[in-house]
């Protein structure tokens, strides 16, 4: 990796102060955000990423900070992947969250992994990862997936670039209607974590999310479930570790046996958390069975467009959808 | 016409072996294993025997290695952990592009600060994605990448072909001048198999498809070279050949091979990659001789995998017919190797069985811009046992009869007892006789499916005459054994130690194996499971040999002659009055100021060679996501004297692994139009880890024969038995490695289709 000035702040006002002004954006990477460094790291020994500045998070106070009020969850940028994981009380609340956030790579990379730098993390797409293949996500001005080696790549939502977003935990964050608090040189804003997400074709086609140059991600709160059941279903092809080739967060209210409302956000298959709204809508008022399973997995996957080689993510996220419903059914 | 490899690993010796000598097919390895040849030799020299199995105190046990505990605590010194006084590290620069006239400006590199040397590597001229084309030593890792990077490189781009679609196509740019695609076997005349074919009342026929697998050692290739001037040098290599290192590294250097010491103190991994000093070490070399200091030079992972081999993929079109009554009359071939610029290991069709009948292989090689093949544990024996087991099932399945008997029939002669016998005890231990699907795939509309499936493994595993080995007994009782060989990590140090142990009546802590060293005796490279044949019985001979000249020393003091005596546990006796004895500490004493120093060879009597292996594997599907689970494999083998049954079994074990790694993940994939490698890493590469590994049982058979290596022949059918199991449990057929979910579900969906 090049070498960089490592600047470790006491204060959140220091890092802010650090970044690009608001419009900066030829050169938001000449400043690097460290939070967990399972990203980062990566990017900077690949040569993707060559920043002067690197700014380490982890020195700045309250950035940590894990806090459960009825049902309500607040989670600083720098809570692990870990402490959800282990967490007794979301599993309880929010189980596709907890849930996400054990199916995220490694034992290793949970201890370390956080929740900021998980939703920020960039594609893992090898042609993106790959330092010689200048594609349109790095400013160059082709989606080599998409006549290419696309395996991996996105069938909903795709182009001008075809990434699918690696995180597992956005989908059930999305599915839990959480909201992401931005922090840049005017003060602070909130969003829904479902428009942070940006597609290649609405926001930048260089970035996945809203964040402006001089922004940092704080804290993420999620609202109290109470009466949902939830689960995170997460494909990966090897059990080990590994990214998800698709995933399902599925949050159901139940009400007598019939789902009373639905969140279902898929994973792996977009370039967003894909939230199937028609299948959530269709779920409502339905016993889960077989037909259930099959018209919720249709819908969701309705307009899926597959490349050459991604064609199995349809059956595979639709057969996802199913084990969801049916883990929630407990049949 | 079968391939001739195998021909020539199939024949009989030339004529009846002498009184008191007998045939061996002795492998050459160079470079892995290229040649087998039959070598008359003395049965039995009267010298040392192994000795009944049931009395063995240490040989034949569940031994843990003695480096075990170094190891994983990190105390074990690798090439890699080297750190010497004033050393430098060195990076390579590799070219971005397949093919190419390369001009370098390393003038910008050696500006700057850090940067000590710069040196080019080849002549201008690129044939393959990824040729090291310099090398950069500085005073920091860091600071080498730097000086790498700094390297202005002018490529004059030529056409390349990555893949071997692009390298087959009409007016492919040229790989070589030998051409792309290059027939290698002499008959290509198929009117013989094309009319034996004809007349089979079915037939099976299919196109496998092999993908390149990676060696992937965890230990990258590289070394350190001491050289601070003079005409002295030492090279910490992380090899398989501690004895291919002085000679290569003296021509760098401008020294005498004599004037070079190599050190293999440990090494993590080679799998057949790692033969030689490789550009890798020419460049530390280079360096080292123009600095006059030690040079660190260990390839990067991305490195490791574009420029240190990998195992030759494959492409097998195969025509199988078959009889009513279940015998394979004629089995047609067209093997194509997948091997680089290189030519790729022979993949010998038809594997094991179907040999009697008609059979033709027509075996030819494409060539892309890719780094070279080399070998790879078994090299071309997984490749062969992919296809030909599947073969073997698809077949059984045409005629509607049970997997095993198919085998059975179609097994040559002379290996049909030995394969069965395996084959049986697979099927017993895997629970074969309750499976209900035994003769068709399970059809059903089950969502999770079980299958079980089966295939065999052959491999010769003998010795040959390159060790000398020493055993030392100090005069306060201490023993040493040294060889220069290398610990491959199949436990080479542990069973040196143990076998002079048990010779001496000693424990094993009381013996102290040194090896890998070129100052120490000669030894092969450990390539087609030669090493533990070759040695062992080597260390046997001196051990022996350490023995008889103890005793020859002790026996007055005993009043007896030497062959009167005998060891027993930590001291000497006379066999017929035990109360006649002597401490071992006290007989040492006797041997003065001098100890005892005592010299073995090889001894073809205390070796075997041939064995056969059979696995089984039991998997699920899940039909709705393609999910392969491998739940349980089990190995049979035969391997003559297990030398240390903890060690063996993790072997067959490691084996396993490797195989369903490769099965079910592993495969380079290269963008055909870019040309660029895009998993040179372990993200994307994918290898199977702790929770993709089933339960697995390892069972070695009786063998009464001497040491036989069987490291290779345990990766050789896995994978096949796992695609057999996942046909078995669904009814689709992958032809394809790696057998990942999208596969299955594409193969579920066409099976709907009908």
């Amino acid at each position: 990796m090049k070498s960089f000035e490592f600047i470790a702040p006491r204060t959140l006002d220091q890092v802010v102060e650090l970044l690009p002004g608001p419009r900066d954006q030829k050169v938001r990477d000449r400043v690097k955000l460290l939070a967990g460094g399972q990203d980062l790291l990566g990017e900077l020994k690949e040569y993707l990423v060559a920043p002067d500045q690197v700014v380490n998070l982890k020195t700045v106070p309250g950035l940590s900070i894990f806090a459960e009020q009825d049902g309500r969850y607040e989670l600083g940028a720098l809570v692990t992947l870990a402490e959800l994981e282990q967490s007794a009380s979301l599993r309880r609340t929010h189980a596709m969250v907890a849930e996400a956030a054990g199916a995220v790579g490694s034992v290793q990379i949970r201890n370390q992994g956080t929740v900021g730098g998980n939703l920020c993390q960039r594609p893992r797409c090898w042609y993106y990862r790959h330092e010689q293949a200048v594609c349109i996500k790095k400013g160059g001005s082709e989606c080599f997936a998409y006549g290419g080696l696309n395996k991996y790549n996105a069938i909903l939502g795709g182009g001008p670039s075809y990434i699918v977003h690696p995180s597992d935990l956005a989908p059930a964050l999305v599915a839990a209607g959480a909201t992401a608090t931005l922090k840049g040189k005017k003060g602070e804003r909130t969003v829904e974590l479902e428009r942070f997400f940006t597609l290649p074709s609405e926001g930048a086609v260089t970035r996945e999310n809203v964040l402006a140059p001089d922004e940092v991600l704080v804290r993420v709160e999620v609202p109290a479930m109470a009466g949902w059941t939830s689960t995170y279903v997460k494909f990966r092809e090897r059990s080990s570790y590994d990214f998800a080739l698709a995933a399902v967060a599925l949050a159901l209210r139940m009400d007598g046996g019939k789902i009373a409302e639905a969140r279902l956000v898929l994973g792996g298959v977009a370039p967003i958390p894909w939230r199937c709204e028609k299948a959530e809508k269709a779920l409502v008022g339905r016993r889960i069975d077989a037909d259930t399973c099959s018209l919720a997995g249709k819908l969701a996957l309705e307009g899926a467009e597959p490349l050459a080689h991604n064609a199995y993510k349809v059956p595979l996220a639709q057969g996802l959808v199913t084990k969801a419903l049916r883990k929630l059914a407990g049949t | 016409m079968a391939l001739d490899p195998i021909r020539l690993q199939d024949e009989k010796p030339p004529r009846p072996a002498a009184p008191g000598k007998k045939w061996l097919r002795v492998t050459k390895a160079v470079n892995g294993i290229d040649t087998e040849v039959w070598e008359e030799v003395a049965d039995d020299t009267g010298g040392p025997q192994w000795g009944a199995r049931e009395s063995m105190r240490l040989v034949s046990r569940e031994v843990p290695r003695v480096d075990g505990p170094d190891k994983v605590t990190g105390r074990a010194t690798f090439s890699h952990d080297v750190r010497l006084p004033g050393m430098v590290y060195a990076r390579v620069l590799r070219s971005r592009v397949p093919a190419a006239k390369v001009k370098l400006d390393l003038e910008p590199a050696r500006k700057l600060p850090g940067v000590l040397a710069v040196v080019e590597l080849g002549e201008g001229e690129v044939r393959w994605l990824g040729r090291p084309i310099a090398a950069v030593a500085a005073t920091t890792p860091e600071l080498a990448e730097d000086g790498v990077r700094a390297i202005v490189v002018s490529y004059e781009e030529q056409g390349f072909a990555v893949t071997p679609e692009k390298a087959a196509a009409e007016n492919a740019p040229k790989v070589n001048s030998r051409g792309n695609v290059r027939v290698l076997s002499k008959n290509t005349d198929t009117s013989e198999i094309d009319a034996a074919l004809a007349q089979a009342p079915v037939r099976v026929k299919g196109t496998w498809k092999i993908p390149v697998q990676h060696h992937a050692s965890l230990e990258s290739h590289g070394v350190v070279v001491d050289y601070r001037g003079g005409d002295e040098a030492t090279v910490y290599a992380s090899t398989q050949g501690t004895f291919t290192i002085p000679g290569d590294a003296a021509g760098r250097l401008g020294l005498k091979p004599n004037q070079v010491t190599a050190v293999v103190e440990h090494m993590g991994g080679g799998f057949g990659s790692k033969f030689g000093m490789g550009i890798e070490g020419e460049a530390a070399c280079l360096l080292a001789k123009e600095l006059k200091r030690p040079v660190h030079l260990m390839l990067d992972r991305s490195s490791e995998f574009h420029a240190a081999g990998n195992r030759s993929g494959g492409e097998h079109e195969i025509e199988a017919g078959v009889g009513k009554d279940g015998r394979i009359l004629a089995f047609k071939a067209r093997v194509t190797r997948h091997g680089g610029v290189g030519q790729g290991s022979g993949h010998p069709l038809p594997y094991i069985y179907a040999r009697d009948n008609a059979v033709f292989v027509e075996d030819r090689c494409i060539h892309t811009n890719m780094d070279s093949s080399r070998a790879m544990r078994g090299p071309g024996h997984p490749q062969a046992s992919f296809s030909m087991e599947g073969v073997m099932d698809e077949c059984a399945y045409a005629v509607g009869m049970d997997l095993l008997e198919f085998r059975r029939i179609n097994l040559p002669e002379g290996k049909r007892e030995l394969y069965m016998r395996q084959l049986e005890r697979c099927a017993e231990l895997i629970g074969w006789k309750a499976h209900p699907h035994k003769s068709a795939p399970d059809r059903s509309d089950a969502e999770v499916k079980v299958g079980i499936g089966f295939a065999i493994a052959r491999w010769g595993g003998g010795g040959n005459g390159q060790c000398k080995v020493e055993v030392r007994i100090a005069q306060d009782g201490s023993v040493e054994v040294l060889s220069g060989t290398q610990d491959l990590g199949t436990g080479t140090r542990t069973y040196c130690a143990t076998i002079v142990a048990e010779e001496l009546g000693l424990e094993l802590e009381a013996v102290r194996a040194r090896i890998g060293r070129s100052t120490f005796g000669s030894a092969n490279a450990s390539g087609g499971s030669t090493t533990a044949p070759s040695l062992a019985p080597s260390v046997k001979h001196a051990a022996h040999n350490a023995r008889v000249a103890l005793f020859e020393k002790v026996a007055p003091l005993l009043g007896a002659t030497a062959s009167e005596l005998e060891v027993r546990p930590g001291e000497i006796r006379v066999a017929a009055s035990p109360s006649k004895r002597i401490a071992w500490k006290d007989a040492c004493a006797a041997l003065g100021p001098n100890g005892l120093s005592a010299q073995g060879e090889w001894q073809a009597h205390l070796a075997g060679n041939d064995i056969g292996g059979a696995q089984a594997a039991k998997v699920s599907v899940d039909t709705l996501t393609g999910e392969v689970k491998v739940l349980e494999m089990v190995a049979v083998q035969d391997c003559g004297l297990v030398l240390n049954l903890m060690a063996a079994k993790s072997q067959l074990q490691g084996g396993m692994v490797q195989a369903l790694s490769y099965g079910l993940f592993e495969e380079r994939v290269v963008d055909p139009d870019l040309g660029l490698f895009l998993n040179a890493n372990f993200e994307d590469y994918k290898i199977a880890g702790a929770a993709d590994i089933p339960a697995m049982k390892a069972v070695f058979e009786d063998d009464p024969r001497g040491v036989i290596g069987m490291s290779e022949a345990a990766i050789i059918p896995g994978h096949s038995a796992i695609a057999n199991a996942i046909h078995n449990a669904c009814g689709v057929r992958l032809r394809e490695m790696p057998m990942t979910a999208d596969k299955i579900l594409m193969g579920l969906a066409a099976l709907k289709k009908g």
